[in-house]
């Protein structure tokens, strides 16, 4: 069953979200986060407590972080609804350079270009193209961007430069 | 006689424009895209379509735009993955606007998936206040938590339960019961006359939803309000069933004025007779509103 993170726990994903991305961690006071199969979920604030029904529980709110050994990896869905709050650690692709990057895998963009776009290297990134925020990715080695979408949205966004 | 031919017999008096009806068959089924406004500004989300190549129509509902690409139309991978947008028929926008829920209220979606009314039920309700979104079948969850994600939802909790046996620690302000059904108001002829669409089983439909039906209205607090809705014609699977709740519980049905034509609920059928209430149900006739034949009944506990 899904359990309310501890008011310690808490603060350590939110802290981690303002580092990485510059979000405010005020911006979600909204929201509840309860840990479920090693995965941080984010769920509406409700003004009583609720118990889930044991039997038929599934899920609550919108997956939010994996807690995998020890990091923090935020998710893609997460990044598309509340990515605006950020305001570091946005890379900016072209639509060529996505459809790379969902063929491949990963893209080497060299160093200058991540430079220029002020990225803090090695961590979690915000992927974007034009004006939309398309998800996670991740940067290692200075320069290599690995991609963090989900399967099916990689696989269809191979060829998002030919649309 | 099939089936089909069965109900085309029974129903040629009581269909409105029944020539347009069979002429309607003939046609494919639109297509309609939902803006997701929890994610994206209604105007936003149509220039991007239209930037991947969509033409569309505006409709009654703002969030909703028919498409006018001949078929097959592009695909719009960005608004779709993005979870700017969710297809949706017309009709299946209507229990939504029936319901009208507001932020703050605590809504149960008695069978779920794959989410086109809970996803639109969350982002009329700006993804506020609670919505439990259950169903029974384990392979229709997985779609529909992944709706849940690709919408950017936070409000819902999904459970897998029959909701005939469904429980949960308070009620519910709202509760809709769309319910699994013969799915008449999809069929489609194609160019051969066979209907496609057509759903096999034998299954006893009514009795399924009249469990659900009186389910959905006990997990109703006093004053709440239900709808209970199917994409079917039959009066079997509609207003029988609105009808056997009105016998067994104290249930009223309350008029609703949709912004697409409809017909009242039939309150006789061959030789039986169905309570007066029943005729505040709203029928959809697919020629009529361009979409999936629909049936809708909103109930309020007294
Ligand atoms: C018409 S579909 C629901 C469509 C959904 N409301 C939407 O808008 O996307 C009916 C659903 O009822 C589910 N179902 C069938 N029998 C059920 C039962 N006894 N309890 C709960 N759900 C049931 C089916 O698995 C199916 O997903």
């Amino acid at each position: 069953m899904p359990e309310l993170l501890r008011p310690e726990d808490r603060l350590g994903l939110l802290a981690f979200l303002k580092d990485r991305f510059g979000m405010a961690p005020s911006s979600f006071e909204a929201y509840h986060i309860y840990a479920f199969k090693r995965q941080a979920f984010l769920f509406r604030r409700q003004p009583g407590k609720i118990d889930f029904p044991k039997s038929s529980f599934v899920r609550c709110g919108l997956p939010f972080m994996r807690l995998v050994a020890g990091y923090l990896k935020p998710t893609t869905v997460f990044l598309q609804r509340f990515g605006h709050l950020a305001w570091k650690n946005i890379l900016h692709l072209d639509k060529a350079q996505i459809g790379r990057l969902c063929l491949e895998g990963e893209i080497d963009l060299g160093l200058e270009s991540i430079d220029a776009q002020e990225i803090e290297t090695p961590g979690y990134i915000i992927i974007k193209t034009g004006e939309y925020i398309l998800g996670a990715g991740l940067i290692l080695d200075n320069s290599r961007i690995l991609c963090r979408f989900p399967k099916a949205m990689r696989q269809a966004l191979v060829h998002i430069n030919d649309l | 006689m099939d089936k089909f031919s069965l109900f085309l017999a029974d129903y040629k008096g009581l269909i409105p424009d029944f020539n347009g009806y069979l002429q309607g068959l003939k046609r494919p089924l639109p297509l309609y895209y939902r803006i997701n406004t929890l994610k994206i500004g209604t105007e936003e989300a149509k220039s991007l379509l239209r930037s991947e190549g969509i033409w569309f129509e505006e409709t009654c509902f703002e969030e909703l735009v028919l498409v006018k690409n001949h078929d097959p139309p592009p695909s719009p991978v960005l608004s779709y993955h993005l979870g700017y947008i969710y297809p949706q028929a017309l009709s299946s926008c209507l229990p939504v606007k029936a319901l009208d829920p507001k932020p703050h209220e605590r809504l149960l979606d008695l069978c779920a998936a794959p989410g086109g009314k809970a996803t639109h039920l969350a982002q009329t309700m700006k993804d506020m206040g609670l919505i439990v979104a259950n169903d029974r079948k384990l392979g229709r969850i997985t779609a529909l938590m992944a709706n849940i994600k690709r919408m950017g939802i936070t409000n819902t909790v999904v459970t897998q339960a029959r909701g005939e046996h469904f429980t949960w620690g308070h009620k519910f302000d709202k509760v809709i019961v769309d319910a699994p059904c013969s799915g008449i108001g999809r069929y489609r002829m194609d160019e051969t006359g066979h209907i496609r669409h057509m759903k096999p089983g034998k299954t006893d439909l009514p009795a399924i939803q009249k469990g659900l039906i009186t389910k959905g209205f006990d997990l109703l607090r006093s004053g709440g309000i239900m709808v209970y809705s199917t994409c079917t014609l039959n009066v079997e699977e509609n207003e029988e069933v609105v009808h056997y709740l009105l016998q067994k519980r104290r249930a009223k049905l309350t008029p609703w004025d949709p912004p697409v034509p409809w017909s009242p609920g039939i309150t006789r059928f061959k030789e039986k007779e169905y309570d007066k209430g029943v005729g505040l149900a709203r029928r959809f006739y697919p020629h009529k509103i361009h979409s999936v034949g629909f049936f809708l009944a909103r109930v309020v506990k007294a």
